[in-house]
């Protein structure tokens, strides 16, 4: 095979997967607006009373809908919602009136702090944990290792940060229940949600890293005189690094959503925490909004997992031009 | 042929006595599937005969005896509101645990159905369902789950239907791949040519298969499913005050841990254990069914 058909298979596959990232957002976009009207009950009459109206009357709730949209067959206004969110127009919010990109937009800076961090633990200790593991498979350092990936694996999240918040906070009086968002509040919930997400990453690091290493190139590699140290970094992880990478992408896309159990738990003003308000309080174009966002960071975030992944790994482009 | 025999079945070292190798059987070797059933036994004898044994009513509220320590008249101490936690965390395990169930077995008839259905029907039929599977497979499951809470109101029965509708899409295409797969098994051509109806087959021959291999699967998934309902509770979003459930005792004592331990301790313990336990019938189970035959 020729470098330009290798750059053709390139191209061909990844117009195909732009391709097919927009129609599941499309597909996604419906399946979202139609929760709207899917919601038991009348959205006029919710509407206004998340507003705070009580027993209003027939006018109001007619000129509700008007001003909605919701007096307009369905197939009109998915294309009018899908047109308005598209010029960024995710509509306003039942409780506070202000725009839902505004609400969300300020509570996003915060999401966005605690998943980088969390990233950042969570790759810290996976990776450094399975290169130790790695480099001493079935001896005491990888039996303690996954004794500890199993048991994280088990604590759920939630559970983990309640933990944390009682051995932490209760006990030792070192950080706080209640924080502003600010950064020197950040370390405790970035703790949970890492040391929960690097279980699965370590495990899967660790298998990678002992499949190359029984590979025949790492053993020629170590029969030309390369030290273990070597062998692991230079030789073993960058293969191993491949299938790791996919799943840290996906684990992105889904930290960037928010986690709304750590962010309750530690009151962190972020995305989750205010979805989950929205949720109790039925605000349904916040809930709307939110997944819809969520939603294409996951998808984008898989479309290019996919695609760099397809760049780093030959053996994926040559048979991925179809 | 031989070695097929001798794969199924294997002969007793010392009495020479052939013993067929089932898949409980080759369950039950291996430590953690035995460890993990008789762990599972434990939890659902005690939460479902167990509150039976306790006198006292988990929703009784008596403040004067709130946050009281483990003591002989309540084993594992009061909450916030003085009701007894040995009795919550008991019944609360009766939701907890039966939600779970619950949620795995509609998991299960939802995905086997749309599964058969896509792999046996093929053209038109197979390409629509399989596209809608791909959409909700690619929309992260938390916030599929929460947007449908969002919708339907909070509540336990609303926050099962959200967890079975997030999570249904991968077994539904589980099934179907191995349904398409089975369709060229040469058995079932011999069943064709036998002239036996699809219907039949589907339910004599190919589903018995499917069956086992997604339940597999399903078990691995049902430590998630427990987490996903105590974790969604805990946001509030699950059953009810004063209903009691596991993640939701969390939530409604979580002021209160510094002065009472217990409150973190107990129904964290009993998340926990039930998680581990699901996790190894699940991991056993997968390793049984992979050295068979």
């Amino acid at each position: 095979m020729g470098l330009a058909d290798c750059h053709f298979n390139i191209l061909k596959s990844l117009g195909l997967r732009i391709f097919q990232a927009v129609l599941t957002v499309l597909g996604a976009s419906v399946l979202i607006w139609s929760l709207l009207p899917l919601t038991p009950g009348d959205p006029a009459l919710r509407l206004l009373e998340a507003q705070g109206i009580v027993a209003p009357l027939p006018q109001e709730i007619e000129a509700v809908r008007h001003d909605w949209g919701m007096d307009r067959p369905l197939p009109v206004q998915y294309f009018q919602w899908l047109k308005r969110i598209l010029h960024g127009d995710f509509s306003t919010s039942f409780q506070s009136g202000k725009p839902v990109l505004n609400e969300l937009g300020k509570r996003l800076p915060c999401t966005l702090m605690l998943a980088g961090i969390a990233l950042a633990i969570a790759l810290f200790i996976s990776i450094s944990a399975a290169l130790i593991a790695a480099s001493y498979e079935e001896q005491w350092p990888d039996h303690l290792i996954r004794a500890l990936t199993q048991i994280s694996a088990t604590v759920p999240s939630f559970l983990m940060g309640l933990l944390i918040l009682y051995l932490v906070v209760l006990k030792f009086n070192r950080g706080q229940i209640i924080s502003g968002g600010q950064f020197r509040h950040v370390w405790l919930p970035a703790l949970c949600l890492g040391i929960g997400r690097s279980a699965s990453w370590t495990q899967l690091l660790r298998a990678n890293l002992l499949e190359m290493l029984s590979k025949r190139y790492t053993l020629v590699a170590k029969g030309r005189g390369a030290t273990r140290l070597r062998v692991l970094l230079k030789y073993a992880l960058p293969n191993a690094a491949i299938p790791f990478l996919t799943a840290v992408g996906v684990g992105i896309g889904t930290l960037l959503g928010g986690a709304p159990i750590i962010e309750v738990i530690f009151s962190w003003p972020g995305t989750g925490n205010f979805v989950v308000e929205s949720i109790a309080a039925r605000d349904m174009p916040v809930i709307q909004g939110f997944v819809m966002i969520s939603t294409i960071i996951y998808i984008v975030m898989s479309f290019l997992v996919d695609t760099l992944s397809e760049l780093m790994d030959s053996r994926i482009r040559i048979k991925g031009g179809v | 042929m031989n070695n097929k025999y001798n794969s199924l079945n294997f002969v007793q070292k010392n009495t020479g006595k052939i013993v067929r190798r089932t898949l409980f059987t080759k369950f039950w070797g291996i430590r953690s599937g035995r460890a993990g059933l008789i762990l599972a036994l434990f939890l659902l004898t005690v939460v479902s005969i167990g509150p039976v044994f306790v006198e006292d009513d988990p929703n009784a509220i008596n403040l004067e005896n709130k946050l009281a320590r483990p003591s002989t008249n309540h084993w594992f101490g009061t909450d916030n509101f003085g009701r007894d936690q040995l009795a919550r965390v008991l019944v609360g395990g009766r939701t907890s645990l039966g939600a779970a169930l619950i949620v795995m077995g509609c998991i299960l008839i939802i995905s086997l159905t749309v599964g058969i259905a896509a792999g046996m029907a093929g053209g038109i039929i197979d390409m629509l369902l399989m596209r809608f599977v791909d959409v909700l497979l690619a929309l992260p499951s938390l916030i599929v789950a929460l947007a449908i809470v969002g919708v339907l109101g909070v509540g336990l029965h609303n926050m099962m239907m959200a967890i079975i509708i997030s999570s249904w899409a991968y077994y539904a295409r589980l099934t179907r791949s191995y349904v398409i797969n089975a369709r060229q098994r040469q058995d079932i051509i011999a069943d064709r040519l036998a002239g036996i109806s699809w219907p039949r087959i589907v339910t004599g021959h190919i589903l018995p298969g499917v069956f086992s291999q997604v339940i597999i699967i399903l078990t691995l998934h049902l430590g998630g499913i427990i987490i996903d309902i105590a974790g969604l509770s805990f946001l509030g979003l699950g059953i009810q005050p004063p209903m009691a459930e596991w993640g939701a005792m969390l939530s409604g004592s979580r002021l209160y841990f510094a002065r009472m331990p217990w409150l973190l301790i107990i129904p964290g313990t009993a998340i926990f254990l039930s998680v581990a336990t699901a996790n190894l019938i699940g991991n056993a189970l997968r390793s049984a069914s992979s050295t068979e035959g």
